[in-house]
């Protein structure tokens, strides 16, 4: 498939020279290589810093004991003991702990807005519900900036959030990755440099919905996974067309937003989480990507994966999981507490999910509890790896792994220093850097973000 | 053959007093201090605390709990929940929250309390051994019933005490019965008037006694409009979850009114009340994990909430804690998550502990909860900080039995322990 398709690339980037002016470098992209809706995001002007003598988890497994981290034009300059300080703000960070800014892969954040009101409950923004197939939606074109919950997960340390569209539709659309800073608009947050997202969901969600006399779509789990292959060898059928148009052979069809992004799961250009929690949903889902030539980017919640731990490693698929959401439905029934530390000792790629603002807040929290859980069968997981599935490995999904979720020289600075250990009920975010600038100061609470929503209000100001 | 020889053998062990316990070692939070007492040794003799002593001996022949320095607390209680009315949320056939009798205000959960549900199992393993347990909305608006207390024993019978409030709800939000909030305190009023005016017509029965310990184990007492004669009898609260504060003053006024004993459930806006709470001597029931309003009587949901009261002199209890799905499904890791996030934002640590241990009974009237001589022998030896959600309860003793730690969870987990 990777082959095929870098040789087609270079067939077309031949093509192309050929035909294009001499200005023109490459090749044009193919339509769901584009994103419609570019990011206007722009990092303020960075506040350098070393941060002195602190505990340090550098998200991919390291751990550093009385370490310093020198923070300069936005990015890591320097990790290490006994940093000499070029000059630059020193921050004493002893007896504080430092770890990449926390990565929450799955949000409704500024579609599922608190406080709800009546037009929500009519007509939710969290997914588009006309059709069970919405992959022609983009997410951010719904998503409210002035939702509080960007604040309150700024303010407990989260630095990048996947917004994602809601389980009811089999395809949902499109993500969009944020950074929880206050902008008018969400393209002011938009995180540049991933690679695109895409949701899917399998089970309950969608075939409820679609048992549901006024609604379309199939009713039971088999009519999903077929509804799934339908839509897929469509979508292959105009992939096809498209390229072979490109590369001169055929007519252009016509354009189609939905099989537009569904040719461009196939291309591996646009990387889908499927929700999935029973052990058959997600091995039927796997086997999918495997018919149709893909790799699935992530399962979420997928409370039964650590049944099946070698179909995702195998698959190259990460979990999503949340710590301690079990029962609420009858597919949620045999969800774990630790399936964290199962799945990471199996040696599957895992990662903490919210899917809640409020739990968003506390990812490194739900990563305490697993461990807990993990103890609790014998499997200990040391800090220095459980800071993985809230940093490193989430941005692993995002295809910002070269970027964000690890402290490395080069990494951009999107770091946060807690006043004691991470996992610690107790310990809070003191300071929170986004491209090497400071956008949370506990010591400053002052100069706390606040949403437009709550601006004025009474009963909100003490 | 061996293991009967065995079986006899343990049973000429054991001695006369079969459920004598001791527990060693502790770090023994009493709460009848604001410390605990270290290297303590607690006696549990039948299902009551026999002594808590630093350094205590232990009598022969009493099976015996090393708790390794490790923090022992009373068995945890939580304020405000719904395990054992709830198995599976999305399934109304497995849901015994709601009345749907128009006629009565009445709903008395203690019928429909289920021991043998997995939520109970997993809230006994995460250190919970009492639970009050509340009813939803009725449609007889505001009431909801009447909240029970569970204990959470092994098996199916985990009644404490029926009937020991009146619940209702009252604020904005999808409330198509009664509308107006206006209308919802009137309703609530006209109740009280019309059950004062019947025990003025001397069929009040029971004005006047105190206590909880009449009638048959298991709650003895009538539910529906009798138990609002009750609440003005002073023999059970009124508690109210409403959030506003104009609904939260109302509710102190009611308070004062009628000379009842009001509980506020829920209070996100309670902190902007904390001076009225605390001189009409309301006790708050609250989450202190949200700080995001679900609508808009919640605006201004903030952390320091439970903070805030405390230091104004309002008795807080943890209940609700972590909104829709913790609340039940999480009822003991959420009340301990809770309350450490109160602490987190300003509550002192032993507050927090008495606001999971003995505000809640005493809020609503039952007392108890310490670990003093003579207490209900209900209580829990962790492995670390009862607060921290990293820690786990080793030991969880519900009257004198050491009950079971393993939740369903536990078996699954190590079923597939060995995946690959």
């Amino acid at each position: 498939m990777i082959r095929n398709r870098a040789g087609l690339a270079a067939v077309l980037m031949a093509a192309f020279v050929l035909a294009a002016p001499a200005s023109a470098q490459r090749a044009a992209p193919l339509p769901w290589q584009e994103d419609p809706f570019p990011s206007r995001y722009q990092a303020p002007p960075p506040d350098d810093m070393l941060l002195r003598g602190a505990t340090i988890l550098d998200g991919a497994g390291g751990r550093i004991d009385g370490g310093d981290v020198l923070i300069r034009g936005g990015k890591i300059a320097a990790v290490g003991k006994g940093l000499a300080n070029p000059g630059v703000r020193e921050v004493d960070a002893a007896g504080r702990w430092v770890t990449p800014g926390v990565i929450d892969v799955h949000s409704h954040d500024g579609t599922f807005v608190l406080p709800l009101t009546s037009i929500d409950r009519e007509a939710s923004d969290v997914s588009e519900v006309a059709s069970p197939n919405s992959a022609d939606t983009w997410i951010e074109t719904a998503v409210n900036a002035q939702d509080m919950a960007f604040d309150r997960a700024l303010s407990n340390g989260v630095t990048t959030i996947q917004i994602l569209p809601g389980s009811t539709p089999i395809f949902a659309g499109h993500s969009v990755v944020v950074k929880p800073v206050r902008a008018p608009t969400v393209w002011g947050m938009k995180a540049a440099g991933g690679v695109q997202g895409f949701k899917m969901a399998c089970g309950e969600n969608p075939k409820s919905w679609g048992a549901d006399d006024d609604n379309e779509g199939p009713t039971s789990r088999q009519g999903v996974v077929s509804y799934m292959r339908q839509q897929f060898l469509n979508a292959r059928r105009y992939k096809r067309a498209v390229e072979q148009a490109r590369a001169g052979a055929g007519a252009m069809p016509p354009r189609d937003l939905k099989l537009e992004a569904l040719a461009g799961i196939l291309s591996g250009d646009i990387r889908v989480n499927v929700h999935c929690y029973r052990a058959g949903d997600i091995a039927a889902v796997l086997t999918i990507a495997r018919e149709f030539g893909f790799r699935v980017g992530a399962i979420h919640h997928a409370t039964e994966a650590y049944k099946i731990p070698g179909l995702l490693r195998e698959a190259g698929t990460c979990a999503a999981v949340w710590a301690d959401w079990w029962g609420f439905k009858l597919e949620a029934q045999d969800a774990v507490r630790a399936e964290a530390p199962l799945l990471e000792r199996a040696g599957v790629c895992v990662m903490m999910h919210s899917d809640s603002p409020a739990d968003g807040q506390r990812l490194n929290i739900a990563a305490a509890k697993a461990a807990a859980a993990g103890r609790r069968i014998g499997i200990n997981t040391p800090p220095e790896t459980m800071i993985k599935w809230t940093t490193s490995n989430p941005a692993k999904l995002l295809g910002l792994d070269k970027r964000i979720g690890t402290i490395a020289p080069g990494y951009q600075a999107d770091v946060v220093l807690w006043s004691g250990d991470p996992f610690s009920v107790y310990s809070r975010a003191d300071l929170v850097l986004i491209d090497g600038t400071v956008v949370w100061d506990r010591a400053h609470p002052h100069s706390e973000p606040v949403s437009d929503f709550e601006l004025g209000r009474g009963g909100v100001e003490p | 053959m061996k293991m009967f020889v065995s079986a006899i053998a343990l049973a000429i062990a054991a001695p006369a007093s079969a459920q004598s316990l001791a527990i060693v070692h502790a770090e023994a939070w009493t709460m009848e201090g604001d410390t605990p007492v270290h290297d303590a040794t607690i006696l549990v003799d039948d299902s009551r605390i026999l002594s808590v002593k630093a350094g205590g001996a232990v009598p022969a022949g009493v099976r015996t709990i090393d708790a390794q320095g490790k923090p022992v607390t009373p068995g945890l209680v939580n304020g405000a929940t719904q395990i054992g009315l709830v198995e599976i949320s999305g399934s109304n056939d497995t849901v015994d929250t709601t009345s749907r009798d128009e006629r009565n205000p009445g709903d008395d959960v203690s019928r429909a309390l289920n021991g043998n549900s997995t939520l109970v199992s997993l809230a006994r393993a995460d250190g919970i051994t009492r639970a009050l347990v509340y009813p939803s909305p009725s449609r007889h608006a505001p009431f909801s019933g009447e909240p029970a207390f569970a204990r959470l024993r092994d098996g199916v019978d985990i009644l404490d005490v029926a009937n020991v409030g009146v619940y209702a709800v009252i604020g904005g939000g999808a409330w198509e019965r009664l509308g107006s909030r206006a209308v919802q305190w009137s309703a609530l009023r006209n109740a009280l008037e019309e059950a004062r005016r019947g025990m003025d017509d001397g069929d009040a029965g029971r004005k006047g006694k105190k206590g909880h310990g009449d009638g048959p184990p298991g709650g003895g007492r009538r539910a529906g409009a009798e138990l609002i004669r009750g609440v003005l009898a002073g023999e059970v609260p009124l508690a109210i979850q409403t959030h506003r504060e104009s609904d939260i003053r109302q509710a102190v006024a009611l308070a004062e009114d009628f000379g009842i004993r009001v509980i506020v459930v829920g209070g996100a806006q309670a902190w902007r009340a904390a001076d009225a709470l605390a001189k009409a001597k309301v006790a708050v029931v609250l989450d202190p994990l949200v700080n995001l309003p679900f609508n808009f009587d919640q605006l201004g949901a903030r952390q320091d909430n439970a903070a805030l009261l405390v230091k104004a002199g309002v008795r807080v209890a943890v209940g609700q804690a972590g909104g829709a799905i913790h609340a039940n499904y999480n009822a003991g890791m959420g009340l301990r998550e809770g309350a450490g996030i109160a602490v987190a934002n300003g509550l002192p640590y032993i507050e927090a502990l008495r606001a999971v241990t003995v505000n809640p009974l005493a809020i609503w009237g039952r007392g108890g909860g310490a670990l003093t001589p003579g207490a209900d022998a209900d209580l829990v030896v962790w492995d670390g900080d009862p607060l921290e959600p990293s820690t786990n309860a080793v030991s969880v003793i519900v009257e004198g039995r050491e009950a079971s730690t393993r939740s369903r969870q536990d078996l699954l987990a190590e079923r597939y322990k060995d995946a690959r």
